[in-house]
């Protein structure tokens, strides 16, 4: 065999997934994420499932909310493992699996648009992704990963059931689309556009050019029955969601996120949300736009990444706020990067071919540097990024301080604690009136101010100094009696308040302080409380739909094919613009 | 169509990014959010005195020093302690709450222009741990070629002289038989306060109840101060309490004013004001004692009345964050309005720093006294 053709051969998945083990693995192990923004956030929903199982209402934060407000997969599945390996070992293993289900999912997604080669580069460059790494290891978006995971899964079902109308590929497409939703809703709302779309759109474009044995009509159909049982079926599995999403719409002031900014004047975060998550994906850009806009068939494909692309960008193009509306001051835009940079990886797995039919061996050196490059800077950043979380709080005293002599029957507040506020929540009895997720909040305090959590209240300036001003000013009303400081910025504030330093912890690290004649913490009435019916159905549904995805991948293996043998060639008449 | 998709597709990018810049640049900043200066060629040039103060301000936003020297005039090249003294007068010393601010956001007021020179004034609105803060300054700035550059007046950091201060403040310490007690809960009768004067009004804001508060005891006392609203059929409206308009540290036979404010409503609908005083036995110093001198109501530069004065730290401490409440009596002796201040700069053992309090325009005209007292934090005592 001569050497050239042995760069032409694709990779075997399971070689790829090993690789996603390789280099994913140890760095779950070592729980490299755990520092990251949102995992302690996680790890205390999964929490909460691990002692309340179909009782979604949570009185640790906020005097009490609903975790009906977040789609529960990923945390019901690291309540389920905690019980084996405990709570952050759960949350690595789920991240892991949800890690190691992604280049499967990039292969099968784009052996739709291009070969069998170009589809494994694909899946092994989505190994190296730097908005993955960003995600995982930095932003924590645990569910973001799972559910696009799961749904690139999904995505080639659909394109078989469209084109074959083959009932097994519906069922695991179905399945497996319940599956993303129960993971992460805004996934699905947003996959719909990215990546359902351009496979809708290419399905048809195949019929019409009977590239396919199905007709347009039959295509549209089908789509339309898929779609129809998707949607029945994830409104009935997030139910609970729904109903609290009506009963209280997320009315809150808008809370600044810097993923909003504008990249060209702001060079840390264009850093942050640009170059770290595309890494050297950068320098196929313009592979990718003439590639996808000179070839008709990967056209869908390219509308589909350059729309992901543009909203990834942020506030540096006003787009997303037009198109989004209210929507855009409560979403955060890096996980459209992330969507764009899978949406772009068929084109890279062309580029990679083209340049290793090409260069051969000096192309394999080149690439292997570009994705190690890739990944390492994001693995960099974690440590470079001057805005990184940082956990340098030993929570223990502070848990330790909660779950003796009564102090649990009052309500708590830490201030300067970061991400670290939900580790505190996770491990002690008491509860608390700040919290993590700001879609969960009701109380007045806390919405009326563009702030989000109040640990963190001076980054969002006189809003969060006012949200927590407002919330000191109401201790009484709360049972708020302790408050833990591990930032002296607020020392002058509860000083001239009436607060009163009771105890030190951590060598001065955090103290401990205290207001008098308070009462104290009894239940906030709240018309969000889930009925025990709602319970039952958050408890069941979701992760029942992850299992069904799970046997009916097992016991149907039948249609495990790529869903259509197509080759990709250049486009005739067509120069050579790689190198 | 692969070159026409192509062009079309870049084309509308740029475009979007094009308005994107437009948007921002009319947009404001959030403190601790958006951060890193603006990429090459995309950065503001200081072609004229609003963009030159504009990119002071923003520099000081990021503290970003050696871009702030940037539009600085400078007599020679800035150096290191051109930039030390920068950061310093705007970031504050010896735990200030200037130190403890950020600049938040600005307006810019030009004032007068010619071709060469240029005022402008701003107002600064800073965020600060005990909320947010306010300061109008005025700006000088001059053309140099085809830039204007900032003039900023070079303040000198108070030198205080060493020196021994004696000490002969009294001090109450709270003994207790277990050292498990926490402050405030010792089985002691609590101190005798009383509210010596009470009076509720409609505001801008809302409903405002206020007055002054009393230490009748011969301890020291932690005084807080709860106001119920009650409607006609004596039903709570609302309870709030004094929170930081008060002074919550009472020595013995001293008085605090308090100020309780709830927001959004209207005195018509209240029938009753239920007051409640909590008072707690605590261990106090009358030390650092601050004198309060000069006091008299003035203008300031936008014409709304102001309650000027400077304060004395007569001790041996630093006060890093003082802060002065006065009460605002008409000629009946009745109290007003009261009102509080935060003072930016620290004081230094035995020297001085200048106040102002706000005062509304309908109420200045109607005081005919007023009473202050001085609240302050140090980081020695925290």
């Amino acid at each position: 065999m001569i050497r050239g053709e042995a760069y032409s051969r694709p990779i075997p998945l399971m070689a790829v997934v090993l690789v996603a083990l390789a280099v994913h693995g140890p760095l779950l192990f070592m729980q490299l994420p755990s520092s990251s923004f949102d995992a302690n956030f996680h790890i205390f929903f999964a929490s909460h499932y691990v002692h309340h199982w179909f009782n979604p209402w949570n009185e640790k934060w906020f005097a009490g909310f609903s975790q009906t407000t977040y789609p529960p997969l990923t945390h019901q599945w690291i309540a389920l493992l905690s019980n084996v390996v405990g709570l952050n070992m759960g949350y690595m293993l789920v991240q892991l699996i949800a890690v190691l289900l992604l280049p499967v999912g990039v292969y099968r997604f784009s052996r739709i648009w291009v070969d069998e080669t170009a589809s494994s580069y694909a899946a092994l460059g989505s190994v190296f992704l730097g908005s993955l790494a960003f995600l995982v290891y930095q932003a924590g978006q645990l569910a973001t990963v799972a559910s696009a995971a799961l749904y690139l899964n999904a995505l080639p079902y659909f394109y078989e059931w469209m084109n074959d109308a083959s009932f097994v590929a519906m069922a695991k497409g179905v399945a497996i689309s319940w599956a993303a939703a129960a993971a992460h809703h805004v996934t699905l709302i947003f996959g719909i556009v990215f990546f359902a779309g351009p496979v809708l759109w290419i399905a048809c474009q195949d019929a019409v050019h009977e590239r396919i044995a199905a007709s347009l009509a039959g295509a549209i159909s089908r789509a339309a029955v898929f779609a129809v049982v998707v949607a029945a079926g994830v409104g009935v599995i997030l139910l609970p969601f729904w109903l609290t999403l009506i009963q209280h719409p997320v009315h809150q002031i808008p809370i600044p996120h810097d993923s909003r900014a504008n990249f060209l004047l702001h060079s840390i975060t264009g850093i942050n949300y640009f170059v770290i998550p595309y890494g050297a994906m950068i320098l196929a850009l313009p592979f990718i736009l003439l590639r996808g806009a000179g070839t008709p068939r990967l056209r869908p494909l390219l509308f589909g990444f350059w729309l992901a692309f543009l909203f990834g960008l942020g506030g540096t193009t006003p787009l997303p706020r037009w198109l989004l509306g209210r929507a855009y001051d409560i979403l955060t835009f890096e996980r459209f990067t992330f969507w764009a940079t899978l949406l772009a990886l068929p084109f890279v797995g062309l580029l990679v071919t083209n340049l290793l039919r090409r260069f051969t061996s000096k192309a394999a050196l080149a690439l292997s540097l570009a994705t190690v490059m890739t990944i390492g800077a994001a693995l960099w950043w974690l440590k470079a990024n001057p805005y990184r979380p940082t956990a340098t709080v030993d929570v223990d005293p502070v848990v330790a301080f909660l779950n003796r002599d009564g102090h649990d029957t009052y309500r708590y507040l830490t201030l300067g604690f970061a991400s670290d506020l939900a580790k505190v929540a996770t491990y002690t009895n008491a509860t608390s009136v700040d919290g993590d997720y700001n879609s969960a909040r009701l109380l007045p305090e806390m919405t009326h101010y563009g702030s989000a959590q109040l640990t963190n209240a001076k980054f969002y300036g006189t809003a969060g100094m006012s949200a927590l001003r407002s919330m000191l000013a109401h201790a009484d009303r709360y049972g708020l009696k302790f408050v833990f400081v591990h930032d002296s910025y607020y020392e002058p504030l509860l000083t001239f308040v009436g607060w009163r330093k009771i105890e030190v912890f951590d060598h001065g690290e955090v103290t401990a302080w205290s207001k008098e004649d308070v009462p104290p913490a009894h239940q906030i009435p709240s018309d969000a409380i889930p009925p025990a019916w709602q319970g039952l159905m958050w408890g069941t549904l979701p992760l029942g739909a992850s299992l069904l995805a799970i046997f009916l991948e097992i016991f149907l293996p039948g249609t495990r094919r790529a869903p259509l043998q197509f080759q990709m060639r250049p486009p005739q008449n067509e120069k050579q613009y790689v190198a | 169509m692969k070159w026409t998709l192509s062009i079309a597709l870049v084309a509308a990018t740029i475009v979007l990014i094009a308005a994107g810049l437009f948007q921002t640049r009319s947009g404001g900043g959030t403190v601790g959010i958006a951060a890193g200066r603006a990429l090459p060629g995309f950065a503001m040039r200081p072609d004229t005195p609003e963009h030159a103060l504009t990119i002071l301000l923003g520099a000081v936003q990021r503290r970003d020093w050696k871009q702030a020297l940037t539009v600085m005039r400078t007599n020679d090249a800035a150096t290191s302690e051109d930039e030390q003294a920068m950061a310093q007068d705007w970031q504050g010393s010896n735990g200030s709450l200037r130190t403890f601010s950020s600049l938040e956001s600005f307006d810019l007021w030009p004032q007068h222009a010619t071709t060469d020179e240029a005022q402008i004034r701003a107002r600064l609105n800073w965020t600060t741990p005990v909320g947010p803060v306010e300061d109008l300054r005025d700006f000088n700035l001059t053309r140099s070629g085809e830039i204007w550059t900032v003039t900023l007046p070079r303040t000198e950091p108070p030198n205080v002289p060493a020196q021994i201060v004696p000490v002969t403040y009294l001090r109450w310490d709270l003994v207790s038989g277990n050292g498990q007690d926490k402050w405030g809960t010792h089985n002691l009768d609590a101190p005798r306060v009383r509210i010596i004067s009470m009076n509720a009004v409609n505001s801008a804001q809302g409903v405002v109840v206020m007055g002054e508060v009393e230490n009748e005891d011969t301890v020291p006392a932690f005084v807080n101060v709860n106001a119920t609203l009650l409607n006609a059929s004596a039903a709570v409206i609302d309870q709030e309490n004094s929170f930081d308009k008060i002074a919550h540290v009472l020595l013995p036979k001293a008085v605090s004013p308090y100020r309780i404010d709830f927001p959004g409503l209207d005195l018509a609908k209240v029938k009753n004001v239920r007051m409640d005083i909590k008072a707690a036995l605590v261990p106090a110093s009358a030390d650092p004692v601050i004198g309060v001198m000069d006091q008299k109501i003035e203008q300031d530069l936008q014409g709304n009345p102001v309650l000027h004065g400077a304060l004395l730290n007569q001790s041996g401490q630093t006060v890093n964050i003082p802060h002065v409440i006065a009460s605002f009596s008409d000629s009946n002796g009745r109290v007003i309005w009261v009102s509080d201040g935060y003072v930016d700069n620290a004081l230094l053992p035995q020297s001085s720093a200048p106040f102002a309090i706000q005062i509304p325009r309908n109420v200045a005209t109607n005081v005919r006294s007023f009473h202050v007292v001085v609240n302050q934090y140090s980081l020695e005592n925290s």
